[in-house]
This record gives structure tokens, sequence and C-alpha cells, in this order.
């Protein structure tokens, strides 16, 4: 056995290396869809190249036979590789069972019995012989029964396929028809030369199918280079339709379903069950007879549909297309589902929080509204539309914030809102007068927050209530307090006056009487000396009460100004009884002070005051004891406290008088309150006195015991607080 | 012996009258019953005691009173004011020697005056 390499055979060797190569190649991406034939396909190639390259280079007739036998196995299986490639490369792997596979492999296996065993019934090839032609010693065959029996199936399985192919190439999107066409080139060529060699249409004994397979490979590497066949084989619909979480049905026109992804047979409650290709959507919904009502004749709708109850509900989105060819015909249907339960679930959530929200700002009694940034108003509630006198929303919708105003605050509101605005303040509270659709005033209490977006302000939000009311009340008031105050300085005033032109008559009364009863006009008898007594008498009464009105008039109206300073203690105790000294000595009563050691040297106070209230008290006391002593004591009973107490041994006040003794007016009615007559003024002036400084009066006293009258003051610093 | 003198100023004409009788015992007395005549009468002489009254015609006791003060020829003279408006009056406590609020009782001014009076 001898082997004769010529040049000529470059050409086989290039395309079985492609073949080898792409076979290799391609299986390393076996998984991809259409590969592994493909792979198989490039193999056998291989194979048949290989051997038909030995079948040449064989120099005598049982080699090169040999040769053609062993090419035979690729001749035979090439057509069956390229059905199960075409068959899967377009969608049908589905069909490629393993009885299928075999089936189709039943054939072919025969014709490769019949051609390892031609030599004993030449069924296959009825004889052959070495021919020599253009530089290639060939093997000449005739070609026997079963030689044509082989032919047409192979034929037949590579017409199929290629049916199958230039289908799927008219449908397919464009992106993909030109990797299509190159597969497409690629099978043509060896299957053209082919024809050419059996038939004989050319006259040679070469066979030029193994060239054609060049075309073959440099075809199948373009496809699978340039176009990437491996990436994404069209039919990437396992991974990207079987993987969607969408669910798909494809019904043809007979409502019979062509496709369904496992989503889709798990949301109609079909997992784990057979596929139910092939079954019409009747059968499969036979649980949902609504839905197939609901949807017949139907020829595109988006709907929303819900399987289950309770927990277990869910919510879908329902696409339903019609698929029709060219001419308009129906094809059948295209129904994808969604499931947009959480979706539905955030929805309900937020439209319950809305309506919550909507119905407090819908009723609330306050006023709620919003202006944009230009400032027209662009919601209002109820409660802001009565008050606002709009009939309805849409006839307040857009108004300009500043036609709500009456016109004159509009300019200040204008500025006020425009700072707010430039000077981005969250919040402001105005009140001003506002401008009604029909026309009246209503004075708005208005809080105003600005709406921020990405830190623009957008426009503003308002919470306002109707303060008219409150804003009249407030008036009336204002005018009332100032008539009020009106009426009491007048009175005050006349009070004023009339005292002030009492005492100049009352100079002349006191004067005249007193010089009578002096003797200086000569000597009076004892009547008339009696009776300018009781001259002076009333007139000093007179004077005592006009003083008194004096005084409440001034402390009713707070003219009453403290004028502190700093004064000794024991000066004031020293100077504030000594008028009153000569009374007492007067009536043989005692009148003794004491000065608590404790006691600052120093306190701060109105001294003027002060004394006016230990006036009045040791000028009571003295008045209502009738003999034994009144008492004057300044105390430190606390360290923030100091005291001036008076005491004496008089009738005492009965306790029922106790409670309203310090009431203006008030006197107890007794006989010795008749024989000293006041007008009640005196405690009443004291206890004002006390109030103005911060201190308290109070008195204990038991009826025919004495009184004992304490003022506790507090001791102030310079700057008149508390020390 | 001269009695010291005493310049009644006060408009109220029994008022007036009831302060000469008053002093007139131990004091030299003249009167005026405006303001300006007051203070004229003052250019003239040198009171020991100038009783005034504060609500005057013409210039009130106020100005009497401060004028007596800045003028250095009246440094002995001694002032009892008196007057109707208590708070008028504290006001000038320290300008005037005796302050008396009006009615005044004819014995205690005596006795006021007298305190006043300078001795011998």
């Amino acid at each position: 056995m001898s082997y004769h390499f010529t040049p000529n055979m470059l050409p086989l060797v290039i395309a079985a290396l492609i073949a080898g190569i792409l076979a290799w190649y391609t299986w390393q991406h076996r998984q991809s869809t259409g590969v592994r034939p493909f792979s198989l396909m490039m193999l056998i190639l291989f194979e048949w190249v290989f051997s038909y390259i030995l079948e040449l280079a064989a120099t005598d007739l049982d080699s090169k036979f040999f040769w053609t036998q062993l090419k035979f196995a690729g001749v035979i299986a090439t057509p069956v590789v390229w059905l199960l490639f075409a068959l899967e490369y377009t969608g049908r792997k589905a069909w490629t069972t393993r009885t299928r596979i075999i089936l189709l492999s039943i054939l072919p296996l025969v014709s490769m019995g019949m051609i390892l065993t031609n030599d004993f019934h030449h069924l296959f090839w009825l004889g052959k012989s070495l021919a020599s032609e253009g530089g290639f010693l060939l093997l000449s065959t005739i070609y026997g029964p079963w030689f044509w029996v082989h032919a047409a199936y192979t034929y037949t399985l590579i017409m199929i396929g290629l049916v199958l192919v230039i289908r799927a190439l008219l449908r397919w999107p464009a992106q993909y028809r030109g990797q299509m066409l190159w597969i497409l080139l690629a099978t043509l060529a060896p299957l053209i030369a082919n024809v050419l060699t059996i038939f004989k249409i050319v006259p040679a004994l070469l066979d030029w199918t193994p060239f054609a397979f060049i075309i073959t490979g440099i075809g199948m590497a373009y496809a699978l280079f340039r176009h990437r066949l491996l990436d994404i084989a069209p039919l990437a619909r396992d991974i990207v339709i079987d993987g969607m979480k969408d669910g798909m049905i494809v019904l043809d026109a007979n409502q019979r379903i062509v496709d369904i992804n496992p989503a889709a047979q798990s949301i109609i409650g079909l997992s784990g069950e057979k596929q139910p290709i092939g079954k019409s959507m009747a059968e499969v919904l036979s649980r949902q007879p609504g839905l197939i009502e609901k949807y017949r004749g139907v020829d595109e709708i988006s709907d929303e549909m819900t399987f289950g109850e309770g927990e277990t509900q869910r919510w879908y989105d329902l696409n339903l297309t019609t698929l029709r060819d060219e001419n308009k015909m129906v094809l059948g249907q295209l129904i994808t589902i969604r499931d947009i339960t959480q979706r539905k679930h955030t929805e309900s959530l937020l439209q319950e929080s809305e309506a919550r929200f909507r119905q407090i700002v819908e009723n609330a009694s306050d006023m709620i509204y919003r202006f944009d940034g230009e400032g027209r108003l662009t919601y209002a509630n109820p409660s802001a539309l009565h008050t606002m006198g709009f009939e309805n929303e849409a006839d307040a919708l857009g108004k300009y914030f500043l036609d709500l105003t009456t016109p004159e605050m509009r300019h200040k509101l204008k500025r006020t809102y425009l700072h707010q605005f430039m000077s981005k303040t969250p919040n402001t509270y105005n009140e001003f007068p506002g401008l009604t659709a029909d026309g009246r005033e209503v004075w708005f209490g208005q809080n105003v927050q600005l709406i921020f977006e990405d830190d623009q302000v957008v426009g503003f939000q308002a919470l306002s209530r109707d303060i008219t009311a409150i804003k009249q009340a407030y008036e009336a008031l204002r005018i009332a307090r100032d008539q009020a105050l009106e009426a009491n300085r007048a009175k005050t005033q006349l009070l004023s006056k009339v005292s002030h032109e009492l005492r100049t008559p009352l100079g002349g009364v006191l004067g005249y009487a007193e010089l009578l009863h002096d003797n200086t006009f000569g000597e009076l008898n004892l009547g008339q000396k009696k009776a300018a007594h009781e001259i002076m008498e009333s007139a000093n009464y007179l004077t005592n009460m006009v003083n008194e009105l004096l005084d409440e008039a001034q402390a009713r109206t707070n003219i009453t100004v403290l004028q502190e300073a700093l004064f000794a203690p024991a000066i004031l105790i020293q100077q504030s009884t000594a008028g009153t000294e000569v009374l007492a000595k007067k009536k043989g009563l005692q009148l003794n002070t004491s000065l608590d050691p404790n006691l600052p040297h120093e306190l701060y106070g109105d001294e003027r005051r002060l004394r006016q209230i230990i006036i009045n008290l040791v000028g009571n006391a003295i008045k209502f004891t009738k003999e034994g002593s009144v008492n004057v004591k300044f105390l430190r009973p606390t360290h923030e406290h100091w005291a001036i107490q008076v005491m004496d041994t008089g009738v005492g006040i009965p306790r029922e008088a106790q409670a309203y003794i310090f009431e203006p007016f008030r006197q107890v009615d007794s006989a010795i309150t008749r024989d000293n007559r006041g007008i009640g003024l005196g405690l009443s002036i004291t206890k004002q006195l006390v109030d103005i400084m911060g201190g308290r009066i109070t008195l204990e006293s038991e009826p025919g015991q004495g009184s004992a009258f304490t003022v506790l003051l507090p001791i102030k610093t310079k700057t008149g607080e508390t020390s | 012996m001269t009695k010291p003198l005493a310049l009644i100023i006060e408009d109220d004409p029994q008022l007036n009258t009831i302060m000469s009788i008053t002093l007139q015992a131990d004091f030299e007395i003249e009167t005026c019953t405006d303001g300006n005549a007051g203070l004229e009468r003052l250019k003239k002489t040198v009171p020991n005691v100038v009783v005034l009254d504060l609500n005057l015609p013409g210039a009130s006791g106020k100005e009497i009173l401060q004028s007596i003060r800045a003028d250095e020829r009246l440094s002995k003279t001694r002032i009892i004011l008196t007057t109707a408006d208590e708070r008028q009056a504290e006001t000038l406590h320290d300008e005037a020697d005796i302050i008396l609020l009006k009615p005044v009782s004819p014995a205690q001014l005596r006795e006021l005056a007298l305190r006043l009076r300078p001795i011998g």
C-alpha cells in the first residue's frame, strides 16, 4: 500500500483543517442552541474530506476503495446531522427525541452495512476501476441500486432542512438573516457540487463535493465570527422566554396553545403537569370559564385580573395581542401576563394613605391651600373655599394670591412673601384682611410654608384660620380699654381737681376756726369755744377725707410709681413716728419703736411711700387705742424679707371684719369708729401700696386684745431684684 | 428790738389774711397776692421767712422759689412752701425749708415760722 500526495490536494487539506478547527472550537460552546449538531456536522465533514484526501493519495485500487468506504461513513451521516441542526436551530429541538434520531439513522446504517459488504452483493456499487484525470489517479465507480436509495434519502433530509432554514430566514428579524444566509450558502455549495458529481453533469471522475466544503468551511467560519453564531443563537428563546418572570402564551387561530413558558404555567396553575402545548385554552382554563368568555373575540386588550383570594390573592396585568400575517389573516394570539401583586399592594397602601390624609385635609375646619411658584392657587380645601367665598374649586383654582386680599394690603403682602421666597424662610405667620369672592373682608391668620423641590422654591402652602371674630373682639376690647382708661383718667383728674380746690376753702375754715378758738379775736365764752372746736373738727375730718380720696384715686390709676432709693431703716422708723408721737402723748399712750439688729443698715425702696404706710398704721393704732401702748417694730423674719409691725393694745377688730378691713370704704361699725370718723380708705391705700411694692399685709387681732398689722416686704438690691 | 420780716405770697385773700393774723405777733408782715408782685418785692427787701403758695397767678411759686435760691442776697431767707398738691410739693422737697400741705393750721404755721426765725 503506497500513497502519493500532490500539491493539488492542498485546497482539500485546508478544507479539512477548517472543518476540524470549527468542530473543535464549536464543541467548546455546545450548550448553545444548534451548536452540538453543527459541531458534529463539522467533525463528519472533517472525516469525509480527510478520507477523500487519502483516497486520492492512495496508489492502488484496494487502498482507494478502503478510503472510499470510510469516506461514505461521513457522506451518509451528513444529511442526518444537517437535519438535526436545522431542527434545533429553527426552534424544533423538542422534536428531536432519541427515538426519532434512531429512526432517522436506520436507513443510513443499512447503507453503511451495504457499503462495507458491497463485495458480496454489489448493491451499492456495481463495479470499480482506476482512472487518471487532471493529475489525479481516481477511483471510478458505477453506482448500484441501493446507492440511489441512499441518494434519495440524503436529498430528502437535506431538502427538509433547507426548507426549515429558509422559512425561518424569512420570518426572523433582519439581524439574524445575514448569519442564516451564510449558513445557507455554506450548505448549498457542497449540495450543488454533489449533484454535479452524482449525476455526472460535469463529466469528470473527480468528486467535487469535498472541494465545495472549502466554501462550506469559510462560510460557516464567517457566520460564526462575523455574526457571533454561538453567542446569541436566534432561538435564545429557551433562555429568554423560559427564564422570563412574565408569563407568555402563544395561541394559534383555533385557540390552541402553541407555546407557553414556565412562568405562565405557574400563574395559571399548571406547574408540574404535562406540557399543555397543543391543548385548547378552554381546556387548560376549565377552572376559570369566565376568563375565556371575557376575552372571546377580543382583538387587543390590556387588562388587570386576579387569581385566588385573601392572603393568596395575586394580581396580574394581562396583555393580549392578536397576531396576523401580512394579509391580515389571524395567525393566533400572544398573551403576556405580568404579576403586579406587589405593585397593587403598594398602590392600595398609597391610596389608603392618600385617602386618610385627604379626609383630614378636606374635613379640617382650618383653611388649607396651596399656591404654585407664580402665586396661583392650585388647591383649596372646602373650608378655605367656603371662607374665600367660592362656590366650587374650579372657580378658585388659578386665582392670584394677592387678588384674594384687600387692595390696600397687596403691596405690603407682596413684599412680605417675596422676602420669604428670597430668604427661603421655611415658615411665617401673618395676619391680614382678605377679600372674598363676594367682596366681603375676612381676616386671615396665615401660616405659610414654602414648598421646595431640589432646593428651589416651587410654591407655598398655607394653613389659615378665619380670625375675623377674634380681630373684631380684640378691636372692641381695645376700644373698651381705651374708653375705660380715658374714663379713669378723667375721674382721677376730676378727683384731683376737686380735692385740690377743696383744700383752699378748707384752709379758710380751719384757719379762722383755729384763730377764733385761740382767742385771737377776743375772749370766747364756753359755748363759742366749743362751737369753734366743732368747726375745727369738721374741717379736719373733711381734710382727711380729701387726702384719702386723692391717695385712693392715685393708687387706683396706678399713678403711684415707686421712687426707689437706698434708705436707712433707723432713720425711717424715727421720722415716720415723730409726727404721731405728739398725738400719742395727747392720749396718754406709749409709742415704742424697735429695730431688729439683723436688718441691713440700708434698704432699697420708696421711703416716702413706706413712711405713708407707717403713718397710716400708727395713726390708726393711736386712733383706736384708749390706753396702753403702740409698738412699731422693724423685723427680719427671713433672709429675703423684712417687716414692719404695728401693734396696739386697742379695741381690736372683730373676726368677721378682718376679711374686709382692707377693702376701700369699709369700716368697722362701732362706738369707737363713730368717735374717730374717717371714710375708710387708709387701710385700702396701705394695702395697695404694699401690693405695688411686692409685699403682703396681714392682720392678727382679737376684740379687746388689740391688733397687730404686719407688712412683709422683700429685701431688694439696688437693681430692684429681690436678694 | 425790730421784729423779723415775713413775706406772705398767697393769692387767696382769706388765707392771706389768716396767715397775716397768725404771724403778726412775732413778725413784721408784708403780703403779696400774685407771683409777679412777690418777685418785685423780693428785689427790694430781704425777708427772714417767706410763706410761699405754689399755685400762683403770674410767676409761679416754683419760679419764686428758684429765684430766691439763686439770689446770694437772700441766702439766709427761709421758705415755707404751702400747697394743695402733694405730688408737686414732693419735687421741691430739697429747695424749700418746710412744706405744708393745705389746709394749713395757723398754730402749726406759727410754731414752724418761729422755729425758722433766726435767733437774735
